[in-house]
């Protein structure tokens, strides 16, 4: 008969906080500019931090660096693309919030048709850096403790969400295919959990929304031309689910409406595109995520479709000085 | 006209079933004709639960329904029963001392020198006559629903010892949602309704639940005879694992962070308010292996502290339930004519039951629990296919002001809260007293109230004596207890044994809990058995010695020559006195120096 008191295993919770600051979006950093990953606006503890790594292979018929997708018709890209970023919690006004910057860098190659002429063009180099701050407004406080993150459930969660793209990717005015994208856009969002049944880790169900609209500054110089592009309008949807401690799934699904481009008032289609996508998420270590995922657009045979498919691979690498402390005390005993 | 021989024998056999069939029948009319005089009986029992738990008893759970009852009858404060729950359990339903009517030692751990011998059977045994067979000899309609624990054959179940209806657990524990049991050998928990064992539970099982719809059920369908009914509502609740409703989980999130230390100090402060306990009292020694709380990350209080929030959204589910009953009681009318019982079978829980059950790895068992109860995340907690219990540290909050815990025949294992309501007691509603009464007093106290007897003999067996004695003067206010300073009461659990008279209490507990030696305490000076006083008091060791010699000689108590403590001492830390600040070191503060002599080191 064991009466000895275990009053906390240090080592559950340690890899309880770290299993949380890693399988939350918020160090898992989008893998398109456009696009947020299921599981993106989990919350965890306050003063988090991650370092994110993603790489994605692109083929289809837009420029993956162009968050509005411009759909270039009959033109034909490959892309292979990193992000890489950091990103950091923090409590607001005893609100979970989340400051983040991403780098998108990469090359891209493909034929373009403009204004009649075709090119086959490819760029490389760094794409313009993107600002992201969350911030919840609707569900649990932040969590600015180990007993908060304990105590976490989203429920019904509801965050502000606002990004911001700063022009200073690499840019050639005289190329139709750029990985910067010479003007300034970026992103309004109310991104939505909903926690469908227990939050325990191999049984979390989650269904998630992330209902956005993107504003584009105009780009003056677009192979010499002006370009305009219409607010769009995107709507992510997830359901995910836990299907180990450290394996989840998630199927994926968005659709784009709007950001019709202008070029030298010579106006293209507005987007209406629709497609799904599996993600698969495994925790390798304490410290280290890894997410796989595909997606690929639906009804996209018309020119003026959008056709996309994209492999993503991500690694995060996510620590906490708190629960690093905690595990060199813990290593040392 | 002449009668054939062979229609005066049809007409005298005729007779015959007639007056046979009025003697059968006359009785059951006369006891409806005398209803009202005869009360319902309905035994609340809580598995587990703590003298401190209710808040009648100073709880800062909250029982409202509990307290209803406390309040239209009497607190009991000086309240005994075994130190665990199937001897509790078999004297309550025998009126005879464990060491004779067959739990001598709980069937789990009956001990080789105890095997065979009467008393020792690890069930209920057939020598004694229970409570249900004779409440429902006197005509009483008999009803349990919940734990049994006393025994899993055709004959010792339920429907075999005097209920007429039932729905049990036939096992001392399990899950509160399926059939899922603890140990590859034993993986089902057995059940019996009615005298069947079932093959599956009702759909939308939870324990606390079914037991009450059952029981609501059974009341109802007797109802209509006009018959009184005994019922023994013996919840599962809250024993671990601590199984609830998600929705009862989180009622008291970061309530017990504070440690339990402050939440003993302040369930004291409130016993001393309401009376349960007398101004002066000090809490219980914290045992030397629980930390102080104040000294723990929050991190760790945190998680500690969801144990006693599970624990006390168990108690407030159970309350609730009751609550249904209560309700139903009154909607019916039946209410004011029903007689309550509620207390707990023994001290709280504070032994990690899991870790004995589940073993180690690469044990059969500790397979069985990986498939079955391996739910270990916090979130959880209380879900199906996860055991969690809430450690000594809360077992001694729920035995506030008392020292230890269940298994343990210091007050912290035997002492407990009781509430007496109904017709019979006329003490003054919400009124307090503290004679001294123990669970075997509940035979003959309900046999008197309900207008029987113990007879000498039952179906052509000679009966042992009782061991209690009845309440009934002490419920009408008419003695302040039903023992005098002369009477005695003893126990004898795992090797553990204790012997009190008056107001001193003898106790003999394995090391390190005890010091394997016989200690000796005034528990009207010191109920939380604090001071030892065996060295200045050798008179009253030896006087309190020779009733434990009478004791074990009356009942035939035999010391186990196995017992689940006898390796204890190896396994916890050596133990040393609690004394409250030390070390200094880690409750020093940092120092502040006077704001007018600080300054900036100069260049």
């Amino acid at each position: 008969m064991k009466n000895k008191v275990s009053p906390m295993n240090l080592v559950v919770w340690l890899r309880l906080v770290v299993a949380t600051m890693l399988a939350i979006g918020v160090l898992c950093p989008p893998e398109a500019l456009a696009q947020t990953p299921a599981r993106f606006y989990w919350k965890t503890l306050s003063d988090a931090n991650a370092v994110p790594v993603i790489v994605q292979s692109f083929s289809g018929n837009t420029n993956p660096f162009d968050s509005a997708h411009t759909v270039t018709p009959g033109a034909s890209f490959d892309a292979t693309m990193a992000l890489a970023g950091y990103a950091r919690t923090f409590s607001l006004f005893d609100r979970a919030a989340m400051g983040a910057i991403i780098v998108p860098m990469g090359r891209i190659s493909g034929e373009v048709t403009v204004a009649g002429r075709t090119f086959n063009k490819s760029a490389n180099g760094f794409g313009d850096p993107m600002l992201e701050f969350n911030i919840n407004i609707l569900g649990p406080p932040a969590q600015k403790n180990i007993p908060d993150v304990m105590r976490y459930e989203p429920g019904f969660s509801l965050d502000l969400l606002v990004d911001l793209a700063l022009p200073i990717g690499e840019y050639d005015s005289d190329q139709p295919l750029n990985i910067g994208q010479n003007r300034w856009y970026g992103r309004l969002g109310m991104p939505i959990i909903w926690q469908l049944g227990p939050w325990v880790p191999g049984r979390r169900t989650t269904l998630e929304f992330l209902p956005a609209v993107w504003f584009f500054g105009d780009n003056d110089d677009y192979v010499g031309q002006k370009m305009k592009t219409d607010p769009m309008y995107q709507l992510d949807a997830h359901l995910t689910r836990d299907l180990t401690e450290h394996f989840w799934g998630s199927l994926d699904a968005t659709w784009y409406y709007g950001g019709k481009a202008t070029i030298n008032g010579v106006s293209g289609e507005k987007r209406n595109d629709f497609g799904v996508g599996l993600t698969l998420g495994y925790q390798v270590t304490d410290n280290l995520n890894l997410t796989f995922g595909y997606k690929s657009t639906l009804n996209d045979n018309a020119p003026g479709d959008l056709q996309m498919d994209v492999f993503t691979v991500s690694l995060v690498y996510g620590w906490h000085p708190l629960v690093e402390g905690m595990r060199r005390l813990k290593g040392g005993e | 006209m002449v009668r054939k021989p062979g229609n005066l024998s049809r007409l005298l056999r005729t007779l015959g079933i007639v007056v046979m069939a009025a003697v059968l029948v006359i009785p059951a009319v006369a006891f409806a004709a005398d209803t009202p005089r005869r009360p319902n009986i309905v035994i609340i029992l809580g598995d587990d639960l703590g003298f401190a738990d209710m808040s009648a008893f100073g709880s800062e759970i909250k029982t409202p329904h509990l307290d209803s009852l406390a309040k239209d009858g009497v607190r009991f404060t000086n309240f005994y029963t075994n130190a665990s729950c199937s001897p509790t359990r078999s004297v309550l339903l025998s009126g005879v001392d464990m060491h004779q009517n067959g739990l001598g030692n709980m069937d789990e751990f009956t001990a080789p020198n105890q095997w065979g011998v009467d008393g020792y059977e690890g069930v209920l045994n057939d020598r004694v006559a229970t409570l249900p067979q004779l409440l429902k000899d006197a005509g009483y309609h008999t009803y349990m629903v919940g734990k049994w624990h006393l025994g899993k054959k055709p004959e010792q179940i339920p429907a075999a010892r005097g209920f007429e209806r039932d729905f049990s657990l036939l096992d001392g524990a399990g899950s509160y949602w399926d059939m899922t049991n603890f140990t590859a050998a034993a993986p089902k928990s057995v059940f019996t309704e009615d005298g069947k064992y079932l093959t599956r539970l009702p759909d939308d099982y939870y324990a606390t639940k079914t037991y009450t719809d059952k029981l609501i059920s059974f009341i109802e369908a007797g109802r209509a005879d006009g018959k009184p009914f005994f019922a023994y509502v013996s919840h599962q609740a809250p024993h671990d694992p601590l199984h609830l409703p998600q929705d009862w989980r989180n009622r008291h999130v970061g309530e017990y962070d504070k440690g339990w230390d402050a939440v003993r100090q302040e369930r004291l402060q409130r016993q001393i308010e309401l009376g349960i306990m007398p101004a002066g009292t000090k809490l219980a020694e914290r045992m030397w292996f629980i930390p102080d709380p104040i000294v723990l990350a929050p991190a760790t209080r945190a998680i500690l502290g969801k144990k006693m929030e599970l624990y006390a959204g168990m108690v407030e589910n159970l309350d609730f339930h009751v609550g249904r009953l209560i309700d139903y009681l009154k909607k019916t009318g039946q209410y004011d004519n029903t007689i309550f019982l509620v207390f707990g079978d023994n001290g709280a829980e504070g032994t990690d039951l899991f870790k004995m059950i589940a073993g180690t790895p690469g044990t059969r068992d500790f397979l069985f629990a990986a498939i079955n109860w391996s739910q270990t995340h916090p979130n959880a907690w209380g879900d199906p296919g996860n055991y969690v219990g809430y450690g000594p540290m809360w077992a001694q909050v729920s035995m506030t002001p008392f020292s230890q815990y269940k298994g343990w025949v210091s007050e912290g294992g035997i002492h407990n809260a009781l509430i007496v309501s109904g017709p019979g007691v006329t003490r003054p509603k919400g009124s307090i007293n503290s004679g001294i009464m123990h669970v075997a007093d509940i035979m003959p106290t309900l046999l008197e109230i309900a207008g029987a007897s113990y007879p000498k003999t039952y179906q052509g067996r000679e009966l042992p004596a009782l061991y209690g004695k009845s309440w009934g003067p002490v419920l009408a206010g008419k003695a302040e207890s039903p023992r005098t300073e002369q009477d005695y009461l003893a126990w004898e659990l795992f090797g553990n044994r204790a012997v009190r008279q008056g107001e001193w209490k003898l106790r003999w507990l394995y090391k390190p809990l005890g010091k394997g030696e016989w200690e000796l305490f005034n528990l009207a000076a010191d109920p939380a058995e604090r001071k030892d006083l065996a060295a200045e008091r050798p008179d009253k060791v030896k006087a309190l010695i020779a009733l434990w010699d009478d004791y074990v000689k009356t009942n035939g108590v035999i010391l186990p020559s196995r017992s689940p403590f006898e390796t204890l001492d190896d396994q916890l830390p050596k133990r040393v006195p609690d004394d409250p600040g030390y070390p200094p070191l880690i409750y020093k503060k940092q120092f502040v120096p006077p704001r007018d002599m600080v300054a900036d080191p100069k260049p």
